[in-house]
């Protein structure tokens, strides 16, 4: 039982509006959050959760609504302003400096001094004490290079601490952390809990949120859908409020597509991150010709890695990936595009384009070795003008010409362009399409996605991975999901799969709840 | 060839390595601060020479060394920060505004030198007061210590001294770990309110006011005079001294030292007639091998930790 | 804006083209004229004529056919040095050691000048030329490796390789092949077969110069026109690209590499084999460094560094006629140089910036 005191507030947000151009990152948000609780955001990509989070500690101004703290308004102008508020942001991804101890890190900005020199033996006194206040074991004078990840983190924590910090809010924690890590975690924050202070956590994991969490926030599409005391709630109703009963948009698929020959076998590969952890973890899976298989999950569970991967951009370790049969395990990304594979990538700026290129020299940049193209000495001028008309034009691509400078062009143009080099050859098997339609306008997105279906019925295997749920439906013939670098297989597309693919998206892998 | 070594190596060799290492370690120094904020600083040549260059039209005008120093320091200052605010504020890249600084540089000094001083190629005149040297107490009358510790001009002493200082004030100071945040994980000084671009302004003008330094000790100690090209590719071999500590100071000593003691030798070397190329060149040889040491060891750490890590996750998932 | 993309008529294509090097031709030509522009300045401050000095600038530059012909023979090792600039530049690999692949290049040409004896000089020639490119190529390597193997940046290692490769080709010159009959400190004098052949009497030019204009559209042949061309410069304008697109990124920068340090070796070659005729130590005022400004002004493209080299080269040669005709001081050469370099510097800036409002409102429009 608790008491909805006012006093017992620690911060509140009303009407918070942010809009960024074409997206409406928070609409008319209004949370409370009481003195000591542990609250739980949970949404899946696009939510807007991230960009609430920003806003309370000062990184973003909201364009319209007010923020309370202890029930008086506040004003955050940059992050300073809210630390000075007691709000402390823990990062997904560590902002500590390797060389440094941990103990260094978390006086960083706000050293204990002696005369000019900062005073190590209060920095390591004063930070063993908090952490034995708080109960985070930390040793402050390990090298921040050398401490695991659990440290780095609980160094995280005690940053924020260590400033005064009252309200803390992690950006997903557990993404890094092993299960036992997860546990100790959770032993702390429910310490911190008791010691007064104020935790929100942003997290796409259900299970933990029902672990830890007092009340559960939904958020979806930029609103509250509803906040559910943690108790009263189970997995597969905060399942259903995250992703909705709904799918936007219409099919674009016929419902009986009979697939053809595997073009694509991904059997037990596990890819490692830059922090040399497995991003994937022992991956299967198969994809047929005419077939559109959706990758579906929440950023930041391997989807990049496993891509890379494939496309040959990142080593695989263990296990194989087979081509229309061929085994391309490790091979030159040159060699992978020759077996047949095609790769539209997330990122377009940086690899999808050169922006100070013309266009059609970047229309040309996977197939201009072919003697058709070039030969050793020589640019077939006539050939390669063909090709690139002949692609802007297919694909429509607004370009004054060819030889214009590809920055000139719009989002939507340049990923019309990449599209149009990807598909427009027409040998490609495989097609592997990332975030394909991200940040573009709507008659782009129209077009790109009926190109990829198109594509489809000619024969190829289309890998559609998209932080957007609602496309995934809309595209795929099959889905599966990637959760901690792991492979669901959701199945194939009927009108029960939103529900699958959201357990799987959310950490639920038993069989789903009753309808 | 008989070498007679005991004519090559003596104590004032020692000496002589001290003296020579001198300018460069100062600018050694100074532009370990722009580096350790994530600058590749190439100005440093031409800081030295505007350094050196305005040293001596401030000696000539305050009759005092000091005062010399003093208008090098502004002089440099003001280069420094026009370097800044190309480079910090209009984003154009730091190795082309470091190499535009040092040809401005030289042909700057070139020019002013027949404009404010009257001649051309070198001035050299007695109103151009030098630093004396100074004779430390005590150690002036041990044999052998005398002749290395003592009797060396000031500037000597402030360079050596100040290795400590720069130490003191990167490692042990607030100011120095903000400065090293900046330069290796910019991010958490953002996250934390600190200011990149100010603590790169204040660095770059540290190396300014080092370089300086430098300078005035090449045109105001050994030689009173300036001559073109006098810093003769000393703001280079600092860069490199720099990129052998990898950004510390206390490495960048120790190649300040080499190459000093290459320096002396060489001239030793150049007096018996004996190559003094190879010697010259170890600094350089050394320093690749350094910074090829310096990989190798990045690399297998993370190799290493990939492979703890593939332990921890092996022993978790059997857990 | 024609929507559909269709070919443009062919008038329309043309005058497009024409718009686009008019424009940056004339960037060129304003970073030139405000650099004069500076050094005119300079000289009216010091109460001396701007205009007298120039004229006299000019007439020692190209007054009259030998002197002309004397300033295209200095641009010659310009030339090549901003080829090999621009090669490496377009391919975003910055080779800082010009200057000591140009000393290794001139020593090898010298050596094979000579040492090698009883070869007729259409062989000659062609052999200590070959030596020169190979020696300037080679003095790239351990700075490849050092990229490919441990990925550290070329900046620092082709830095310390200048300073390596002067020491030894002067070691080389002083003690192991010096010739003590002549004035200057080098090597001895090359046999007549290994120089290179004059072609106007009463001037120094030779046929480097030649060689080094052939370069120029070489140069612009390869970059622009074949595959491999084509791909070092998409390597430069974005690896990551150039990588996920299939392309050899590592075997274009050791490429690049390669390329640069042959063509400042050719140019160290031609310069001892043309003008010096024997390898002297210290032959090079920084040709390498000029070389980059060169690359830099001419915007990395091999055609512009033909005019940028002659004009670098008229300024050295008319300075000294200036000196000594208006007594305005060589060094007003050395700021006019300074400030181009910074005007370039601002140049570049406008680039980065008006690319950067570019990105900037495409990433914020959608």
């Amino acid at each position: 039982m608790r008491l909805r005191h006012k006093m017992a507030e620690a911060i509140s947000v009303k009407n918070i509006c942010k809009e960024f151009p074409g997206v409406k990152a928070n609409q008319d948000v209004s949370l409370s959050i009481e003195k000591g609780e542990i609250r739980a955001i949970i949404g899946e990509n696009g939510a807007g959760k991230t960009t609430l989070m920003n806003i309370l500690y000062g990184l973003y101004h909201p364009d319209s609504g007010s923020i309370f703290i202890k029930g008086e308004e506040v004003k955050f102008h940059n992050a300073r302003a809210a630390m000075a508020h007691g709000i402390g942001m823990v990062h997904q991804h560590f902002k500590l400096v390797p060389s440094f101890t941990l103990g260094q890190n978390i006086v960083l900005g706000v050293e204990p001094k002696k005369a000019f020199f900062v005073d190590n033996k209060n920095v390591n006194e004063s930070v063993k004490a908090l952490s034995e206040k708080y109960r985070l074991p930390i040793d402050p004078e390990k090298l921040t290079l050398e401490a695991s990840v659990g440290e780095q983190q609980r160094a995280e924590i005690l940053k924020a601490l260590y400033r005064g910090a009252d309200i803390l809010i992690l950006d997903e924690p557990t993404a890094v952390l092993t299960d036992m890590e997860t546990e100790e975690l959770f032993v702390m924050l429910r310490g911190l809990a008791q010691h007064g202070k104020t935790i929100l956590f942003i997290s796409h994991k259900l299970r933990e949120v029902l672990a830890i969490s007092d009340n559960t926030t939904v958020m979806r599409l930029g609103k509250v859908i509803g906040t559910v005391k943690t108790s009263e709630t189970d997995t597969c109703q905060l399942a259903e409020m995250m992703i909705g009963r709904e799918t936007e948009g219409g099919r674009m698929r016929e419902d009986n597509v009979t697939p053809g020959e595997t073009v694509l076998e991904v059997k037990g590969i596990s890819v490692r991150d830059e922090r040399t952890l497995l991003a994937v973890r022992n991956a299967s899976f198969e994809m047929k010709s005419g077939e559109i298989l959706g990758i579906a999950g929440v950023d930041g569970n391997g989807q990049e890695e496993l891509i890379e991967a494939i496309i040959g951009l990142r080593p695989v370790v263990g296990g194989e990936i087979l081509v229309n049969g061929k085994n391309i395990t490790q091979k030159s990304t040159r060699q992978i595009r020759e077996s047949g594979v095609s790769y539209i990538p997330s990122d377009r700026y940086k690899s999808g384009v050169a922006v100070d290129a013309h266009v059609w020299e970047n229309l040309i940049a996977v197939d201009y070795f072919k003697s058709s193209l070039s030969s050793l000495f020589l640019l077939h001028v006539r050939n390669i003008n063909q090709l690139a008309d002949n692609i802007i034009e297919r694909f429509n691509v607004v370009t004054p010409n060819s030889k214009t400078q590809t920055g000139h062009l719009s989002g939507g143009n340049i990923q019309r362009l990449i599209v149009g080099r990807e598909l427009g050859s027409e040998r490609a098997t495989v097609v592997i399409a990332s975030q394909p339609t991200r940040g573009i306008d709507i008659a782009g997105t129209e077009a790109i996605r009926q190109n990829l279906v198109d594509y489809a019925k000619r024969g190829a295997g289309v890998l559609l991975i998209s932080a957007d749920l609602d496309e995934i439906l809309t595209l795929s013939d099959r889905v599966i999901v990637l959760y901690e670098g792991e492979v669901f297989d959701a199945g194939k597309y009927d009108d029960k799969i939103r529900k699958r693919v959201g357990d799987y998206m959310t950490g639920l892998h038993e069989e789903g709840c009753e309808l | 060839m008989e070498i007679d070594l005991r004519g090559i190596i003596t104590v004032s060799l020692i000496a002589a390595t001290l003296r020579m290492t001198t300018p460069v370690l100062l600018a050694t120094m100074g532009g370990i601060f722009s580096s350790q904020t994530g600058i590749f600083h190439v100005g440093l040549e031409g800081l030295m020479d505007i350094g050196a260059f305005f040293a001596v039209v401030g000696s000539v005008a305050t009759g005092s060394p000091w005062g010399g120093l003093l208008y090098a320091f502004v002089a440099c200052t003001i280069a420094s920060l026009i370097f800044a605010v190309i480079h910090l504020e209009l984003g154009a890249n730091e190795i082309i505004v470091g190499l535009a600084l040092n040809i401005f540089a030289i042909g700057m000094t070139k020019y002013l030198l027949v404009e404010i001083l009257g001649n051309a190629g070198y001035y050299q005149s007695p109103l151009i007061k030098g630093f004396s040297p100074v004779d430390i107490p005590i150690i002036k009358d041990i044999p052998i210590l005398n002749e290395i510790l003592s009797g060396h001009f000031p500037l000597v002493y402030i360079a050596f001294l100040l290795v400590i200082v720069v130490y003191l004030v990167l490692y042990k100071t607030p100011f120095g770990f903000h400065l090293r945040t900046v330069g290796e994980k910019v991010e958490a000084a953002q996250a934390i309110g600190i200011s990149p671009k100010r603590i790169k302004y204040i660095g770059l003008i540290i190396a300014g006011i080092f370089c300086a330094m430098g300078g005035t000790f090449l045109s105001l100690s050994y030689l009173n005079l300036f001559s073109e090209n006098m810093t003769a590719g000393r703001g280079w071999v600092a860069l490199a001294a720099i990129n052998f500590g990898l950004g510390r100071p206390i490495p960048g000593l120790i190649a300040c030292l080499i190459f000093g003691f290459a320096d002396a030798l060489a001239l030793r070397l150049q007096q018996f007639d004996l190559p003094s190329q190879v010697v010259l060149m170890l600094p350089y040889i050394t320093t690749l091998l350094v910074l090829a040491a310096a990989a190798i060891r990045q690399e297998t750490r993370k190799r290493r930790a990939g492979r703890l890590k593939a332990e921890q996750e092996k022993a978790a998932a059997s857990a | 804006m024609n929507k559909n993309g269709l070919k443009l008529p062919l008038r329309k294509q043309i005058l497009n083209i024409l718009s686009e090097v008019l424009s940056q031709g004339l960037n060129y030509l304003i970073i030139l004229v405000l650099g004069l522009a500076i050094g005119a300045v300079v000289i009216w401050l010091s109460d001396l004529d701007p205009v007298a000095a120039y004229t006299s600038l000019w007439k020692g530059a190209f007054g009259n056919v030998y002197k002309t012909a004397d300033t295209l023979d200095r641009s010659t090792v310009l030339i090549l040095s901003g080829l090999a600039a621009a090669v490496a530049y377009r391919t975003n690999v910055f080779n800082l050691g010009l200057e000591g692949q140009l000393y290794v290049g001139g020593m090898a040409a010298a050596m094979v000048g000579f040492l090698v004896q009883g070869l007729p000089s259409a062989i000659h020639v062609p052999l200590c030329l070959l030596a020169g490119v190979l020696a300037g190529a080679l003095w790239t390597i351990p700075v490849i490796y050092f990229r490919i193997k441990w990925n550290i940046p070329v900046m620092v290692p082709t830095l310390m390789l200048n300073y390596i490769g002067i020491l030894l080709t002067q070691y080389l010159a002083v003690f192991k092949f010096n010739d003590p009959t002549s004035g200057m400190i080098g090597t001895p004098k090359l046999l007549d077969s290994a120089r290179l052949m004059k072609f106007l009497p009463g001037s120094t030019i030779n046929i480097g110069f030649i060689i080094a204009i052939v370069m120029v559209f070489v140069v612009y042949w390869f970059m622009f026109k074949t595959r491999t061309g084509y791909e070092l410069r998409i390597v430069g304008f974005n690896p990551s690209f150039a990588a996920a697109s299939g392309m050899p990124v590592n075997r274009s920068i050791f490429l690049a590499m390669l390329i640069s340090g042959g063509l400042v070796g050719l140019g160290g070659a031609t310069i001892i084999m043309g003008f010096f005729g024997r390898f002297i130590t210290s032959f090079s005022p920084g040709y390498g460094w000029d070389g980059m400004m060169i690359s830099l002004l001419a915007q990395n493209h091999p055609i512009g560094v033909l005019p940028a080299s002659i004009f670098y080269a008229a300024l050295a040669n008319g300075a000294l006629t200036m000196q000594s005709q208006t007594g305005v001081p060589q060094a007003v050469v050395g700021m006019v140089k300074g400030s181009i370099m910074f005007f370039v510097t601002a140049q570049l800036f406008l680039n980065y910036f008006r690319g950067r409002m570019r990105k900037w409102k495409l990433t914020s429009a959608e």
